[in-house]
């Protein structure tokens, strides 16, 4: 395969991880997190330095470095599935900034500025490809899980889910630290390729791009959101010889999508067997109508 | 039925996005001045295909857009006075966005789709960093102006074999400051300096360290960082305003200093202040006010006619003047090698990395075990009022 | 702590009052956290920097026409951006959504005509500072404070004391009521994004003069959604107080603690106040919608 292809298609991948978490996060769980790609940064550093500092391994180190990412979350998610919406963006905009800070200031140990470099390269089109498809099949199986049924309920009215006898706090939590584990191992990856991390490019604009990658696929949909996901993340590099325009490209596109079709490009469907089952039963009947007539 | 359709025809097109992407994105950025690279080959002895890879639209573009308009005048006058051995130089532009994924990606599309012979490399170490290990894989070689020797040699102390720096490194550049500083009589400095930026950090150790050699201190309280979410350059100023310091370091990107002169005058700070390259013009204009207190390293010499007849040319559309020499350079250099050894890539790089060119900015002798150049000569100025002087020249 | 900080930091709070102020009044009337603001700002200042101030105008031209253009940009982002959701009875998440992605379009934009460079504003100011005691102020800071303080004066006034300030109100409290009460829900929603925008295109200019001008300028936002937020969201006199909090905070932080750690320890801050007071300073609690 061509290389610029696999190389597109590795960091689609990547990507591809890291929105299944949003997906968990924000399709099912309605939560707005614009932090979410500092855990992505820690997922990359902590891998990475447990390589190259502590001769880990690197299958021991990533799930090191996901395990941490998810005890820092359960942290953080302590406030955040306590606070209203609104604030929950705030608290967790903070903590990617206070995490970027940390990374800049901690000099001798991440390489501060400079970044962090010599990560071995170990993964490829193959791992991040499998690591993709994985993902989002525990995001769908957590979607039809107790857990994912009692998302959407708390989702739609939390109050009423309270009253349900759902444990909001609870699930809330469950939900952030699967999308957390996801991220972190996103940015595993992410490192393990890249073979060179430095602490810029895991803002509040990226974990913003993600969340705007769900919406424009279908906020209630994890195949909408994968396949938003899969064209946002080409787009920049098809409409790479438009150098300056390519933003603008992509902001009308959403917009348009955001107007016009609100539930995003596949609305609440989902690619499962009876569905297609089901679209090709229609089409079926449409055409013998046709026939007919 | 619709849904199946919209999904359908939504992944074929991300599909054969993805697919394209490819082929799309090569030929497509290639710069206005240069023919598409697949574009059949000159009538004359074919091309030799070079890419520039540089921020075109990112933070730092503005070096970025200096450095690839430089290459391109050298690339046009080469091609005019009839090219490498008949051979016509085409260069693609390719835009990193000042983002290490998008560099990675230019890269490898402009060596394994393009297939160039040469990159011209960028000014910004983060990106050079970034490209670093990715490059060890193939064989095209990066000239480029990333000043953090950890860019061009890795730990233990082997160059990459692509990557080489054709200006001082900031060790060179951090040295002069100093010693310039010491040789004017100051005797306390402070330092503002960020933190977050490679070429910042890169070149604070060597100024401290070359201030040691003469058993000049900086207390730590005097040495300030900030970050790219600090704003207020007053409060960061003022423990080195309120000590009254000789000179304040400040090796920051042009867009800071801006900031930092502000916040200083200000305060009504009345030392000196020390830059790295950034203070050198367009700083001046930017500022719109009085420079006389900025003292700035260059790599060129402007009090040299035909060097001031051409930045008197260049001025309206190159924001930083001496970027575009470097730029310049590193073509010039690059073409002097290809003349002689062809762009076969292992008699390229050993040529490369014995290079020795007597270019705009210098004379540029390369050390093949770091490189980066040896003995290049900086200049040293400062400003009267908005007019640039030329105080001294010194050697590397 | 010297006084000196304590000055820098109500001049930088005042900035960040117009920021949360225009930041505040979308989230009154609309209840979602406007971040197209951010760019609103920026887009406006270039636009000033480029029609007036680069020919040489001064200051009050320049906010004038930054002004004029915060608010036609606001406007237009109104009706590309937010009114067609508004019609659907869009979850508030489709508005955050939408509020950045129309950032991302000034911000295109603004780098399509001015490239990624930055620019600086000629200075405005004869002398750069002034002299009070053993302090120094920076006249443009001074100016800043100035200004500041008057345009949020006036819009206290317009909203407190003016029929359309009431109607403002109205349509913050309750959309459909305030509809069947005979009020035109739509151009009211108009008028408090007519509002933001003034408020951006001034609040850019300053930020130009402070921090020089480049297109991602706007990211300043979240300091306005952080003070929004403190000062209890929606409230107008909590966000201003919010805002020179914020700002105070940050500069005594910063000088303390010096960059970085500053930010950890806002941060930190940030979030015992909100786990504290989670109403905000105002103490409005605005209730969050099923």
């Amino acid at each position: 395969m061509n290389a610029l292809v696999s190389n597109v298609l590795t960091q689609v991948s990547i990507t591809l991880i890291a929105v299944s978490g949003i997906y968990v996060l924000t399709g099912l769980t309605g939560m707005f997190s614009l932090g979410q790609a500092a855990f992505m940064a820690i997922g990359s550093y902590v891998s990475g330095l447990l390589v190259i500092r502590a001769h880990v391994p690197f299958v021991l180190a990533a799930l090191l470095a996901v395990a941490g990412a998810t005890l820092i979350g359960y942290v953080i998610g302590y406030p955040v599935v306590r606070l209203r919406r609104d604030y929950i963006s705030l608290v967790t905009l903070g903590f990617g900034e206070a995490i970027a800070a940390l990374l800049n200031r901690m000099t001798t140990l991440t390489g501060g500025a400079s970044g962090l470099t010599g990560i071995p390269r170990l993964v490829g089109l193959p791992l991040a490809f499998i690591s993709a498809v994985l993902a989002i099949a525990l995001a769908a199986f957590f979607k039809t899980s107790k857990y994912g049924r009692q998302c959407i309920a708390l989702k739609g009215d939390e109050l009423a889910a309270k009253a349900m006898g759902i444990n909001v706090t609870r699930v809330k939590m469950i939900a952030f630290l699967l999308s957390v584990a996801l991220t972190s191992y996103s940015g595993v990856l992410y490192a393990f390729y890249m073979s060179y991390v430095d602490p810029t490019g895991f803002g509040w604009k990226k974990s913003a791009d993600w969340v705007i990658m769900v919406f424009f696929g279908g906020v209630n949909s994890l195949t909408g959101s994968t396949l938003g996901a899969f064209i946002l993340s080409a787009l920049p590099q098809v409409l790479r010889g438009l150098q300056n325009y390519r933003y603008v490209i992509y902001a009308v596109l959403v917009l348009l999508i955001l107007n016009f079709k609100p539930s995003g490009l596949l609305g609440e469907w989902e690619l499962t067997p009876r569905n297609i089952q089901q679209a090709f039963a229609k089409l079926g009947k449409k055409n013998t109508a046709k026939k007919e007539g | 039925m619709k849904r199946i359709v919209s999904f359908v025809m939504a992944a074929g097109m991300a599909l054969s996005l993805a697919a394209c992407g490819g082929a799309a994105s090569g030929s497509a950025s290639t710069s206005t001045a240069a023919p598409a690279a697949s574009s059949a080959a000159a009538a004359d002895g074919g091309e030799i295909l070079i890419g520039c890879l540089q921020d075109i639209t990112g933070n730092t573009s503005g070096l970025g857009l200096s450095v690839q308009k430089g290459a391109q005048a050298a690339v046009d006058e080469i091609n005019a006075n009839g090219g490498i051995n008949g051979k016509k130089i085409v260069m693609n532009t390719y835009d990193t966005k000042g983002d290490v994924t998008e560099a990675v990606n230019s890269y490898i599309t402009a060596v394994t789709v393009d297939q160039v012979s040469l990159i011209v490399g960028p000014p910004v170490a983060n990106i050079a960093n970034a490209i670093k290990e990715t490059s060890e894989g193939y064989d095209v070689p990066v000239v480029g102006l990333a000043m953090d020797p950890a860019c061009q040699t890795k730990s233990e102390g082997v160059p990459y074999k692509n990557m080489f720096a054709l200006q001082p490194s900031a060790t060179t550049q951090g040295d002069i400051m100093a010693a310039f500083a010491i040789k004017n009589g100051y005797k306390t400095f402070g330092i503002l300096y960020n933190q977050e930026n490679a070429y910042s950090v890169s070149l604070l150790a060597p100024f401290v360290d070359r201030l040691a050699e003469d058993n000049i201190t900086v207390d730590s309280s005097m040495i300030v960082a900030y970050g790219a979410a600090d704003t207020d350059y007053k409060t960061l100023l003022l423990p080195l305003v309120n000590a009254n310091v000789d000179a304040i370091y400040c090796p920051n990107y042009t867009q800071q200093l801006v900031a930092i002169e502000t916040a200083a005058t200000e305060l009504g700070y009345k030392g000196k202040i020390i830059t790295g390259l950034d203070g050198a013009p367009g700083f001046n204009v930017t500022y719109g006010g009085d420079c006389s207190n900025i003292y700035y390293i260059n790599n060129i010499n402007t009090e040299d006619e035909t060097i001031a007849a051409k930045i008197a040319e260049i001025q309206n559309d190159v924001s930083a003047p001496n970027k575009y020499f470097l730029g310049y350079d590193i073509v010039m250099a690059a073409a002097d090698c290809i003349g002689k050894v062809g762009t076969d890539y292992t008699a390229l790089h050993d040529a490369l990395e014995n290079l020795s060119y007597e270019g705009i900015t210098g004379k540029i002798t390369i050390d093949p075990t770091t490189h980066m150049p040896t003995g290049m000569s900086m200049y040293m100025y400062t400003y009267d009022n908005q007019t640039p002087v030329m105080l001294e020249q010194f050697a590397g | 702590m010297s006084l000196q900080v304590i000055i820098n930091g109500i001049a930088t709070g005042s900035i960040y009052a117009l920021i949360a102020t225009g930041f505040a009044l979308i989230f009154n009337v609309l209840k979602f956290s406007n971040f197209s603001h951010g760019a609103t700002m920026t887009a406006a200042a270039f636009i000033a920097y480029f029609l007036v101030s680069s020919k040489g105008m001064g200051l009050l031209p320049t906010l004038l026409i930054a002004a004029l253009a915060g608010a036609l940009i606001s406007l237009f982002g109104e009706f590309v951006g937010f009114r067609r959701i508004l019609k659907n009875h869009s979850a508030p998440t489709y508005f955050f959504v939408s509020s950045i992605t129309l950032g991302t379009l000034y911000e295109g934009l603004v780098t399509i005509k001015a490239g990624s460079n930055f620019f600086n504003f000629p200075s405005f100011f004869k002398t750069p500072t002034v002299n009070v005691a053993a302090l120094v102020v920076s006249t443009g800071d001074l100016m800043m404070f100035g200004i500041s303080a008057v345009a949020l004066i006036v819009l206290a006034y317009v909203i407190q004391k003016t029929r359309l300030g009431r109607a403002l109100r109205a349509v913050s409290f309750d959309r459909d009521t305030a509809q069947l009460m005979g009020i035109d829900s739509t151009r009211i929603i108009q008028l408090a994004f007519v509002i933001s925008g003034i408020l951006a295109g001034i609040a850019g200019v300053f930020l130009g003069i402070k921090y020089t001008l480049y297109p991602t300028l706007g990211s300043l936002v979240v300091k306005g959604f952080i003070a929004s937020v403190i000062g209890g969201l929606g409230s107008l006199t909590g966000a201003v107080i919010g805002a020179l909090l914020l700002g105070i905070l940050e500069t005594i932080l910063l000088a303390a603690l010096g960059s970085g750690y500053s930010t950890i320890a806002v941060f930190a801050v940030m979030l015992v106040f909100l786990l504290i007071r989670p109403q905000g300073i105002a103490g409005s609690n605005v209730q969050e919608k099923a």
